[in-house]
């Protein structure tokens, strides 16, 4: 102490001396007297204690310093003693329980979701009546499983941005009020502006309304609809039959992604088992998607030519048929081979070649519907369409210029929103009712704001596709002073009905002999299929291209907008699982941003790279497409872009969605319309302002590491298991030992009762994230925000790596003589037209767990069915098991999430609707814990103990992990693989299953099935 | 006090054999009332009560007012007797709007007498106290001396150290010594111990020792809330409902067999029993009423939860409806999962191993500590229920050869396990 009162006095002394004056920055010269005044204050902004602990009453009290200390001495002890009294805690039951619900049981409810995008027929969860988690309606015969959007709608329910009761111009009013003063508007000069709408109970209220119908989709198919309405007078798509498909060539169509409203993941994963006939899978396209991830062969072609290829192998087909050829422009040199090669194996493949266009415009799926009718394809089913995406841009745009025109006096809108989803619309001359579920861009202008209720409070219908008929029911009663839009519609028509009554008409009228009760229970009824008449004849009309006008491509930059797994059309745009779940390609959270091929991020002098904390930099860009600007957009350097394409997912950049999504990412429809498919009108300059990004993954590739074990078809059919999957074996004095048996360690007991196994299919997986949302959904892993992701930690227990292949691999190295510090240099960079590996990664449940070893206190602990615990209550957080675990599956919880309030914006459970989605059977995990996959063990819990009470033994398939559950391509399956009849212990005998890092000798209660791409 | 209720007892008997001599009088049957008032309890307590209206008329006095076979003709079938046009049965029938009587044609004439004589010499008078649910009168329990053995010792002792100071002092006087105070021997004898460092350490061992082992104690006595008793929004006996009356624990917890939770019964479950029962007859242990015949203000607290009007002996149309709010007694934390239907079901566990002798108290407490220990104590020694379990099946042979025969706890099936709980 006395030491440093000299230094300070010695310091002044030499600086009184000197006199030097040292400036601390540039401010400090332009004004010294702030400087100085600022200088004495710690916080520039001070506010006096007085003014923010005033209180006249305590000002003008007499309590002096000692009082004060005597009071807090007896608060503190007073509150230490509370402390160790447990608290009240009431037990309040029902006044008349219901008789469906028994508290601390699930019931089960079967309904559907749509949401202008995705369809799914589900099955919802509830716990004391309140909706936690979706899971798939697996009897369904169409889209009966759920992804990564569906799982995560659930939390959409409790959205606290929710409109709570209605409003008019801005003001609380009640529903009769609000309802008079809309239909007060509503005249023959009205429009109502609406999503796809695929309910007949609703278009039975539209027709009561009889206003002007437009219906628009954030994500259009209206061109392709127009091919299809022109032959069939129906506005729908064909659907897909991948079951009689052996070569499928999808050109710019993400058909396991966001393509035309079917869910083909099952049967995708199905036909893609390796054997003879795997169906072999060919893809075209800009940027890197879910599905040319998947793909076999994957050509990089620009948007701008996606009609020229298909000009192209339909000219192939038809001079092998016979037929007229259109007048196509020239493909690019390095493309064309491939593209011919493409058009000779569906030559060859016959009846069971399928084209997948994903271009929107006429011209393009015109040429796609030609080549799959002209070979006949069987899995292009032409007799049934589906009907989720039927919007009209025609009728928008016309809607558009009318409303410029003066022409239209109100605009009704539902499922829509107009003044985000399209800027071009001017809104400020007309009245606008919105019936929607919060004040987003467009309610918040509305005269009148109709609250609408999530799809779990509604009832409804869905015709979804020609021979399904799904009716929805409420499973909670609205939240919020809502209704169902049928409802509102049929209320605004004048009508009184309630919803259910609505909805049970129209199924009357619809469900054909299926019964009320039975539609409800199973969700579902498949009634007599509409046949779709084709107008004319099939051959000669619609194969019949000769006329159209191919699309000539170009050579500069072009733009396209795309839709993320997690966003989507942008529906759950407030729900902070769609943020928080990595993109699976770029492995990105929490953004949207222009992807871009290396070439031309060298050429604007773009680049992104990792800081020293691991968290990626990059630059920005400033892009004007067809004469609209964007500043400062971030840009990402995307492996397998096409040169020259730029392409932005949309459904960000909400200014009025809630404080989740407010401000995140920037909205593509303000550069391009959702009408628009490409543009080649566009110019773009690097920003000098730099953007971080949330990536949850540096390393791009394996480095030569046998993670994902891959072969090609003809290794998996020729040669014997034993050769391209060698177990890895160490030699001892007992001879060679598999991993399995060179043990430090003595081995736990795992032949009585159960072993719990996971088979992780690397050939099903498609990456599509579902199973990550519905883990984090069961598990109540915290969404911890972009900032936390960046600095990687993440919470979810569940992450799907994806790796590049690179140009560099160990072969050539020894081929070319490459030194090994070149070689692995170069190993590190993905090639720019990669093969793309997904890898589902969640705790191994090592039978010798490394993470056992190091735990000082025991927290984590061997089961003898062959799981690996984790006490939270024991765990005082040293990290070592982390640290030792060799697939870095374990995470920490840095911070309370639930309640620290860097955290109150994204983390639902701050929240006291989002807190309601918590499962009840997990305990949500307190600062400075470990925390890990379980492998669903509430769930393993239940399903024993539901077989003990029964007095049966379990049964293969009963239960299984959320994320199995949740997989659509069954890629991973769970189960007891002491007994010998399961699936899961087929799977562990095939020779295709490997356990990852298997020479570390971690012995693995999880493992994975190689990989088989359908090529040489 | 014992001389009281022995007196009252008298009193009580010689009422019951006066109030029989003077009824035998005035009626013509012979009935068994004991055998009445079961049958009574069977077939009648859902609209009768014997001193009050309840959905038909109170039954005290209906053989003053009713001829024998008219009583056993408008018992037996009521109905019939109203359709050949009897006056009083039609009366009655008005007077009760309307509200048809069950028949009773399966009743003999000597049933039938049983319970009018139930309806003369109504409930036999409690004569004794209930407390404790034992009835009769149990010997006192046998004193704790304990105290004052210890106070008598003790004086002994001091008593024994006087005269034995006494002694040496004579014997010092006796060698001509002076004789020295018994507070001077202590003190030298105190001043050796103090300056004996051995001694100071050994006690300063002992004493930290102590007093660690009380704070160990007293820590991990903290959250443990052991006979946790707080008091309940109606004084709710199980004594009388689950010891007198024996219904079983699952009528009311129900889900306990079904559910992780036994679950608190829903008023509607109390009203199953109390749109009938409304506590007027509750007698004290002095065998009067103890609400004066009125509704017990206890039971009422159901009536105001549910919206049940008990004089129009309807529930209200559009009441809003107030739950009871009963203090949880079993608080486990809740990072400790716990499943009553795997503890009821699977294991077959009777309540009472947890939750004590629940029929015996008045007022619920918890009586088990309810921590880790306890729950891992009892996985220890608790044998799994094969038995009659198919889930078993399998596992049972495959367990038995591992433990050769051992008794299989709960334990060796993985019961010790963090994650069987923890998660």
């Amino acid at each position: 102490m006395v030491w440093n009162v000299v230094s300070v006095t010695t310091n002044r002394e030499v600086r009184m001396t000197e006199n030097n004056k040292y400036w601390r920055g540039i401010e400090d010269q332009s004004n010294p007297e702030l400087t100085e005044k600022l200088a004495q204050n710690e916080f520039s902004n001070e506010i006096s204690s007085a003014d923010f602990l005033g209180n006249d009453e305590v000002a003008e009290s007499q309590t002096s310093r000692r009082d004060f200390l005597k009071f807090m001495g007896f608060s503190t002890a007073a509150a230490t003693l509370a402390a160790c009294e447990a608290p009240i805690v009431e037990s309040i039951p029902y006044v008349v329980k219901p008789d469906s619900l028994t508290p601390g049981l699930p019931s089960y409810y079967a309904t559907s979701m749509f949401d202008g995008m995705d369809y799914a027929s589900i099955l919802v969860k509830t716990r004391e009546g309140r909706p936690i988690k979706v899971e798939p309606n697996t009897e369904a015969p169409f889209n009966g499983g759920t992804n990564a959007r569906t799982q995560a709608s659930v939390l959409s329910l409790y959205d606290g941005a929710r409109l709570r009761n209605p409003k008019v111009a801005g003001e609380d009013a009640s529903w009769g009020d609000a309802l008079a003063a809309a239909r007060g508007m509503l005249t023959d000069k009205s429009v109502l502006l609406t999503s796809s709408v695929i309910s007949p109970a609703l278009k039975a209220a539209i027709a009561k309304l009889g206003l002007r119908h437009v219906s628009v989709d954030a994500v259009s198919a209206s061109a392709r609809l127009d091919v299809y309405e022109g032959f069939t007078g129906k506005r729908g798509l064909p659907t897909v039959d991948l079951d009689h498909a052996t070569t499928v060539f999808a050109v710019g169509a993400d058909f396991l992604g966001d393509w035309g409203g079917q869910n083909l993941m099952a049967s995708y994963a199905e036909r893609r088992k390796p054997g003879q006939g795997m169906l072999r899978h060919l893809q075209a396209e800009a940027g890197l998607s879910i599905s040319g991830s998947n793909a076999d062969v994957r050509v990089k072609t620009r948007v701008s030519e996606y009609e020229a290829v298909l000009a192209h192998v339909y000219n192939k087909v038809a001079s092998a048929l016979g037929l007229s050829k259109v007048s196509a422009p020239a493909l690019r040199e390095d493309i064309a081979s491939s593209i011919d090669a493409a058009a000779t194996e569906l030559i060859k493949a016959g009846s069971g070649a399928l084209v997948l266009n994903g271009l929107n415009t006429e011209n393009a799926e015109r040429l796609a519907l030609a080549i799959n009718l002209a070979l006949g394809s069987k899995a292009f089913n032409t007799s049934k369409f589906v009907y989720t995406a039927n919007g009209n841009d025609k009728a928008a745009a016309a809607l558009v210029a009318d409303v410029a025109a003066g022409s239209v006096d109100t605009i009704v809108t539902l499922g829509v929103n107009p003044a985000y989803q399209m800027p071009s619309v001017d809104l400020s001359g007309v009245n606008v009712v919105a019936i929607a579920d919060r004040e987003d861009e467009t309610a918040a202008t509305a005269k009148a704001a109709l609250p609408v209720s999530h799809y779990l409070e509604s009832w409804s219908d869905f015709s979804a596709v020609d021979g399904h008929y799904a009716v929805g029911q409420p499973t909670i009663s609205p939240l919020f002073d809502s209704k169902s839009a049928v409802e509102i519609v049929n209320a605004l028509a004048g009508g009184s009905e309630s919803a259910k009554a609505l909805v049970e008409a129209s199924a009357a009228a619809n469900a054909g002999s299926t019964s009320w009760n039975a539609l409800l229970h199973d969700g579902f009824a498949s009634t007599a299929a509409a046949e779709v008449s084709m107008n004319g004849s099939m051959d000669a009309s619609m194969i019949d291209v000769s006329g159209i006008n191919v699309m000539k491509p170009q050579s500069g930059l072009e733009f396209y907008t795309y839709t993320k797994t997690g966003m989507g059309a942008g529906e759950n745009a407030n729900n902070p699982w769609t943020y928080e779940l990595p993109d699976p390609i770029t492995r990105l959270s929490w953004d949207n941003y222009i992807t871009m091929s290396a070439a031309d991020a060298v050429e604007l002098g773009i680049e992104v790279a990792p800081e020293s904390n691991g968290a990626m930099t990059g630059n920005t860009l400033n892009i004007t497409v067809d004469g609209n600007t964007l500043e400062n957009v971030p840009v990402w350097i995307q492996p397998g872009q096409t040169m020259g394409t730029l392409g932005l997912a949309v459904g960000f950049g909400r200014t009025a969605v809630g404080k989740v999504g407010n401000g995140i990412g920037v909205n593509a429809n303000t550069l391009l319309p959702a009408s628009a498919a490409v543009s080649t009108e566009v110019s773009a300059s690097a920003s000098e302002v730099e953007h971080g990004f949330a990536s949850v993954q540096l390393a791009h590739t394996m480095m030569g590491r046998k993670i994902v074990n891959e072969i090609s078809l003809p290794t998996f059919m020729n040669v014997s298991h034993e050769e391209w999957n060698e177990k890895p074996t160490f030699e001892t004095h007992r001879g060679p030992l598999s991993a399995f048996e060179a043990n430090l360690w003595d081995d736990h007991d795992h032949e009585t009762s159960h072993m719990w196994n996971m088979s992780i299919d690397l050939n099903s997986c498609t990456g599509c994230g579902a199973c990550v949302v519905a883990c984090s959904l069961e598990n109540n892993v915290p969404v911890v925000g972009k900032d936390e992701v960046r600095r990687h930690r993440d919470m979810h227990w569940l992450r799907i790596d994806r790796y590049y292949s690179s140009e560099m691999t160990a072969e050539r190295a020894e081929e070319e003589g490459i030194g090994a510090i070149e070689k692995y240099a170069k190993m590190e960079v993905p090639s720019e037209s990669p093969s793309v590996v997904f890898q589902p990664v969640m705790c191994q449940h090592c039978n010798h767990a490394p993470c056992e070893t190091v735990c000082p206190v025991g927290a984590t602990v061997h089961s003898r069915e062959g799981l690996n615990h984790m006490a939270y209550n024991r765990c005082i957080g040293t990290r070592y098991c982390a640290n030792n675990c060799p697939y870095k599956v374990r995470r920490f919880n840095w911070f309370n999430y639930k309640g620290n309030e860097k955290f109150a914006d994204v983390n639902p459970s701050q929240d006291d609707y989002g807190r309601m989605v918590l499962n009840p059977d997990v305990t949500v995990r307190a600062r400075g814990v470990i925390e890990k996959c379980s492998l669903c063990i509430q769930r393993i819990q239940l399903g024993k103990l539901e077989a003990k009470k029964d007095g049966r033994m379990l049964t293969d398939g009963e239960f299984t992990t959320a994320c199995a559950q949740a997989c659509g391509s069954n890629a991973i399956v769970f189960g007891d693989v002491n007994n010998p009849d399961s699936e899961v212990s087929h799977l562990k005998q095939q020779g295709r299953a490997y356990h990852l890092l298997e020479e570390v000798g971690t012995q693995p209660s999880v493992f994975y099935q190689t990989k088989v791409r359908n090529r040489a | 006090m014992y001389t009281t209720s022995k007196l009252k007892r008298f009193a009580s008997l010689f009422a019951v054999i006066a109030l029989m001599l003077f009824s035998s009088v005035a009626q013509a049957f012979e009935g068994d009332a004991k055998n009445g008032r079961k049958l009574f309890k069977q077939n009648c307590a859902s609209c009768h009560k014997l001193d009050k209206k309840l959905v038909g008329p109170a039954l005290t006095g209906v053989t003053d007012k009713y001829s024998e076979d008219w009583l056993l003709q408008w018992i037996r079938n009521n109905a019939e007797l109203r359709a050949s046009g009897d006056e009083d049965a039609l009366a009655i029938f008005e007077e009760y709007n309307g509200s048809v009587m069950s028949a009773f044609p399966a009743l003999s004439d000597q049933d039938i007498f049983d319970i009018l004589q139930y309806t003369i010499d109504g409930d036999p008078k409690p004569v004794v106290t209930t407390a404790g649910g034992g009835g009769g009168v149990a010997a006192a329990p046998a004193k704790d001396y304990s105290k004052e053995i210890v106070i008598g010792l003790g004086l002994l002792l001091f008593v024994m150290i006087s005269l034995l100071a006494r002694m040496k002092n004579t014997l010092r006087l006796v060698n001509g010594q002076d004789p020295v105070s018994i507070l001077d021997e202590a003190g030298w004898f105190w001043g050796r111990l103090i300056n004996n460092k051995g001694f100071v350490t050994v006690a300063t061992i002992v004493v930290t020792i102590a007093f660690l082992n009380q704070l160990y104690w007293f820590m991990m006595g903290i959250g443990v809330e052991q006979n946790y008793q707080p008091e309940q929004p109606i004084a709710f006996s199980h004594a009388l409902h689950a010891g007198e009356n024996q219904i079983d624990c699952n009528y009311c917890h129900s889900s306990a067999r079904h559910s992780k939770h036994s679950g608190i019964p829903s008023a509607n479950v109390c009203m199953n029993c109390h749109m009938y029962v409304d506590g007027s007859e509750i007698t004290d242990d002095a065998g009067n009423l103890k609400y004066d015949g009125e509704r017990s203000p206890e039971i009422a607290k159901i009536y105001a939860a549910i919206g049940w009007d008990a004089d129009e002996r309807g529930y209200i149309e559009n009441y809003e409806q107030q739950p009871i709010k009963w203090v949880r007694i079993h608080n486990l934390p809740d990072l400790a999962y716990f499943n009553h239907s795997q503890h009821v079901n699977a294991g077959q566990l009777e309540c009472q191993e947890c939750h004590g002798p629940v029929e015996t108290m008045e007022e619920m407490y918890q009586y088990s500590e309810l921590t880790m220990g306890w729950c891992i104590n009892c996985h220890r020694e608790t044998e799994v229920q094969f038995e009659k379990n198919g889930y078993y099946q399998d596992f049972h042979e495959e367990l038995t050869e591992k433990y050769h025969g051992e008794k299989i706890t709960a334990e060796k099936i993985g019961g010790l396990e963090c994650g069987k709980c923890h998660y």
